[in-house]
């Protein structure tokens, strides 16, 4: 087929798995750091990992990542904008003075129908002026947005004690057409009004789906298919690999008990592992490898790595999990040597890393024997209770893997690998007092070794492949799923609107309920090809299933609440329309910086402006255009600020600048321009969001809140640019050997992004 | 002459008070090579990127099939059909290979709001394109700062020629190849004519110029030095008015003496 060899498919290209893939992503060092924040904080607080402390903490991450993606977006352009941050206040009091009754002192007056689009244009003329200036004066927009960083600031206070005489501008709620209006950028979803008590089931069953999804597109991407699969076994496998662990996970949730669950965890294991097994051994190439025997290394990797599991299980069981008391450990006169020790350490090994005595890395030593006292005071019973056992457990399964890959991926370390974690699994839910250990620690331990066991039978049995996945076939499902789930959304909307609820309420259900559907034929449809077409490359499409019925039963999980738990909560949870709108604008960048023109001409212009004006694209414009961008998004977040209080204080927003930088970089976005991703942006923000609100539910002290905010960014930073660097090498290595010049200045980006995480 | 593709009279440039360019005149034809030569600081490349839009000239006519125009960006130049292979070739290294062979001129599908890369067909084009020029690109997704010199050039000669609709101009083509790779894109320089191209050359070595010009335009110091057609002129002569005549003659004295 033609089109099989237009997305460059080439036999000379050594095929990258799905992993590799994934680790050539800008955006990875983010979503790895965005896991790890959060499993630090699901394991220390009992109330993070709820829908209330969901919530939360996407409340901050939205209000950051509408920001945060159009200034990331500028980043890959090549220019900053300092007065981001101030803009969004800027819109705000703009809109309340221009809708405030005309008084003694008094605002405009004006209906907020037109007060509103006002602002915009008040925005988009900022956004001109901030674009059309740099580019004019080709000074550096760090300089002239600087400037427009100041004009609003001073405006904002200027201007509101001139209409109000005080330093917060209110009376909002008082403007005409303020229910309208109220309606898009004020809107809330309250949990507690949706009570389904189908909740539970619609949520387990989209989660079976999506790992069903995820499994097969995974063996389907990473090894190749035999040229004449048996029909019958795609059955076989599909009841075993569907219908047994469904049962099982169903009896699951159903029965507390420890007998219960290792009868039906074994179940779930035993369906999973023979669906997988026959799958392979029918649909893929067998494998033909010798087996190599472990050495004396091997061995104590091994035993490191199984060592770290049994610990980190033995200190979960031992220390406190509801324990908020600070670690303390280090108090009094102890405490304050060991500061000084570390901080004198700390310069003396300075020094003599300058003089080229010790190494440039060692006084790194020093700083943490000074953070220890820091620490001790900082962290709770609980907290350093999940990060040892979170740290143990994932060094320790790591440790089992990577001396499963080098040892040629021999079945049975892997195995024994699966059956540490399931023990631990029950060991952890049969002897722990917390129901969070018991419940929610055992599934994930249990799926962490399902995961495990059946990707290791799949290594045993089916040959990896060694050439290109072709472009998938998909045919006419695509565009049925999208024509139906479109058509049901519009319906559903209309249905909504008519029974009285809110514009934005009704659209919102519209398009969940049609992407539910359209979800549902394409997981039919990429079902139906993979069990009975002999087309090649159902990988992708698998895996989109899998990704969006797992984003799927997290909505529906998130927004619906039983019976049972209403009755048993108190707490009303919100989630603020903000919500909305940062996932539409993810959703937008990225699509916009991988698909459209415009998006080929943001990484041109930031990558290398002047070859990108000589070959024709419009440079000015490209740049104009992106700092309007910014400054919409600052509109929209100023609309959502300004209805969420009905009053804006006038510094509100100043200052926020860096954290967009800041969390845009930590995405993945280089500070020098041309590379970057605007999800990673987004995952910037969520991180941002948990780590400023965890701490807080962690009950850890909060006077260190920014302390461990800087340090922590400073680690997502470096990890970030690390895992970058091994990606853009691993790429470099595939092009030419006498290359010359490799991608990007890799040692200055580091420093750079360094020095920026650290400023806060 | 009035059927010339583009026609130059008594063009200048000025920088402030450096006078870059001052009246020079050529004219253009399809099917034609046309060598722009000079030493360094001559104004070959104020020339070209007055013809690719770059830059706008001061004082004398552009005349595009007859009718005066002005390239306000490079973005119009390419509108009308010129298409530019700059010195340093104009690529941005961190992007992949098939978005910086549509860069600026990318194929579309959808519509309005909608509007998206066709990032199949770019990739099949870029891939076709590449290996007409002799190149085999094993991924068109690998990022141009992973290609070699003359791989780099190679997508810069094989983007100018697909978007050159009427004219490519190459700037300096030559300068960082070896022997064999020079050869390589005066056969490319020879085909784009036989295309029917119009192709302007710029060059300070005669040695390239010479084989494949039609009419040879020698700048020196901004000043045009004569514009001729290659039977009124021998690859020596050309040689010799390049360098400034007189001084040449004079080192070459100053050498036998020694």
């Amino acid at each position: 087929m033609a089109a099989d060899t237009a997305g460059g498919a080439d036999e000379r290209l050594a095929y990258r798995g799905p992993i590799q893939q994934l680790l050539t992503r800008p955006e990875i060092g983010a979503l790895l750091g965005l896991a790890g924040v959060w499993l630090l904080f699901w394991l220390t607080s009992e109330a993070f990992g709820t829908a209330g402390g969901t919530a939360n903490f996407l409340d901050v991450a939205a209000l950051l990542g509408i920001m945060a993606v159009p200034v990331a977006l500028l980043m890959i352009g090549g220019e900053f904008d300092l007065s981001s941050g101030a803009m969004t206040g800027a819109t705000a009091i703009f809109v309340i003075l221009m809708s405030r009754e005309v008084g003694e002192l008094g605002g405009a007056g004006f209906s907020l129908h037109l007060a509103v689009p006002l602002s915009l244009c008040f925005a988009l003329a900022i956004g001109w002026f901030n674009g059309t200036l740099v580019e004019r004066t080709s000074l550096p927009s760090f300089i002239v947005t600087l400037g427009t960083f100041f004009i609003l600031i001073g405006a904002k206070l200027g201007f509101g004690k001139l209409f109000t005489n005080k330093v917060i501008v209110e009376g909002l709620d008082e403007a005409q057409g303020y229910e309208f209006w109220d309606d898009i950028f004020g809107a809330e979803w309250i949990r507690n009004q949706h009570i389904w008590d189908g909740r539970d089931w619609a949520w387990a069953g989209l989660l079976v789906l999506a790992g069903v999804a995820l499994l097969l597109g995974l063996l389907e991407m990473s090894y190749t298919r035999r040229p004449d699969p048996p029909p019958w076994a795609a059955a076989g496998s599909f009841i075993g690999a569907v219908a047994v662990p469904l049962f099982g996970f169903v009896m699951l949730l159903t029965t507390d008990g420890t007998a219960a669950n290792w009868l039906w965890g074994a179940v779930i294991a035993a369906g999973t592992l023979a669906g997988v097994s026959i799958w392979c051994s029918s649909r893929y190439e067998r494998v033909h490898r010798r087996r190599t025997p472990p050495d004396s290394r091997t061995m104590r990797m091994i035993g490191i790595g199984v060592g770290a599991v049994v610990v980190a299980v033995v200190l979960a069981l031992v220390m406190d999990a509801t324990n908020s008391d600070q670690l303390g450990f280090l108090g009094g006169g102890l405490g304050r040597a060991i500061f000084a020790i570390g901080i004198a350490g700390t310069g003396v090994l300075a020094a003599l890393a300058a003089t080229g005595h010790v190494r440039s890395s060692a006084p790194v030593i020093g700083v943490v024997v000074a953070l220890l006292p820091a620490i001790s005071f900082m962290m709770t019973v609980q907290a350093a209770r999940a990060l040892l056992f979170g740290g143990l457990a994932v060094a320790g399964v790591v440790a089992l893997m990577l001396v499963a890959a080098r040892t040629g991926l021999s079945l049975w370390l892997p195995m024994a690998t699966a059956a540490i974690v399931a023990v631990a699994a029950f060991v952890v839910q049969a002897e722990s007092e917390s129901r969070k250990l018991r419940v929610e620690l055992f599934s994930v331990l249990l799926l962490i070794a399902l995961a495990l066991a059946a990707t290791a039978a799949a290594r045993a049995l089916a040959q990896r492949r060694s050439t290109a996945v072709p472009v998938p076939q998909m045919g006419l499902w695509p565009r049925v799923a999208a024509a139906a789930g479109g058509a049901a959304a519009v319906v559903f909307a209309v249905i909504e609107l008519i029974d009285g609820d809110g514009l934005l309420y009704a659209l919102s259900t519209g398009v969940a309920k049609g992407g539910a559907i359209a979800l549902g034929i394409f997981a039919l449809g990429t079902f139906y090809r993979l069990l009975f077409s002999s087309d090649e490359g159902m990988g992708r499409p698998l895996v989109t299933v899998g990704l969006a019925a797992a984003g799927l039963a997290l909505a529906v999980k998130l927004m619906f609440i039983t019976t049972l738990e209403e009755e048993a909560t108190q707490a009303v949870t919100r989630f603020r329309v903000s919500v909305l709108f940062y996932l539409l604008f993810a959703a937008i960048g990225a699509w916009v910086l991988a698909k459209t023109r415009f998006g080929s001409w943001t990484f041109a212009v930031g990558g290398n402006k002047d070859a990108a004006r000589s070959v024709g694209v419009p440079a000015a414009r490209t740049k104009t255009t992106l700092f309007m961008l910014v400054s919409v998004c600052a509109w929209v977040a100023g609309m959502l600020i300004a209805f969420r209080l009905n009053s804006v204080q006038a510094n509100v927003g100043d200052g926020n600048e860096f954290r967009y930088i800041i969390v845009a970089v930590v995405g993945g976005n280089l500070l020098t321009g041309g590379y970057g991703s605007a999800i990673g942006a987004g995952i910037g923000a969520l991180i941002w969001g948990m780590i400023s609100q965890g701490i807080g539910f962690a009950r850890w002290n909060t006077d260190w809140r920014f302390l461990v905010l800087g340090g922590l960014l400073v680690v997502a930073v470096i990890v970030n640019n690390y895992v970058r660097q091994r990606a853009e090498r691993s790429q470099a290595a595939r092009g030419d050997p006498d290359d010359d010049e490799p991608p990007g200045g890799d040692a200055d980006a580091a420093d750079e992004s360094v020095s920026a995480g650290a400023e806060p | 002459m009035s059927d010339s593709l583009i026609e130059l009279r008594n063009i200048s440039k000025f920088y402030g008070n450096i006078i870059a360019l001052t009246g020079v005149s050529t004219t253009v034809n399809p099917g034609e090579v046309t060598c722009v030569l000079g030493d360094n600081g001559a104004g070959k490349s104020t020339f070209i990127k007055i013809l690719a839009g770059v830059h706008q000239h001061d004082e004398g006519e552009l005349l595009l099939e007859g009718e005066e125009v002005k390239f306000s960006s490079p973005r119009a130049a390419l509108a009308a059909g010129i298409a530019t292979v700059y010195q340093d070739l104009a690529m941005v290294p961190l992007m992949s290979v098939w978005r910086n062979f549509f860069l600026g001129a990318e194929p579309t599908r959808g519509f309005g709001p909608f509007r998206q890369i066709d990032i199949e067909k770019a990739k099949q084009i870029a891939k076709e394109q590449l290996a007409e020029m002799g190149i085999d690109i094993r991924d068109t997704e690998q990022p141009v700062g992973t290609l070699s010199g003359g791989e780099r050039q190679s997508v810069a000669i094989a983007r100018a020629s697909y978007f050159g609709a009427r004219v490519l101009i190459l700037d300096e083509p030559t300068s960082a190849l070896g022997v064999k790779q020079s050869g390589v894109v005066l056969r490319r320089i020879v085909e784009a004519r036989d295309r029917g191209l119009a192709v302007i050359f710029i060059t300070h070595n005669p040695n390239h110029a010479y084989p494949v010009g039609d009419r040879f335009v020698i700048l020196n110091r901004g000043h045009s030095m004569g514009n001729f057609a290659k039977e009124d002129i021998s690859q020596a002569e050309l040689t010799q008015m390049m360098a400034g005549g007189a001084e040449l003659e004079a080192l070459q004295h100053e050498l036998a003496t020694h």
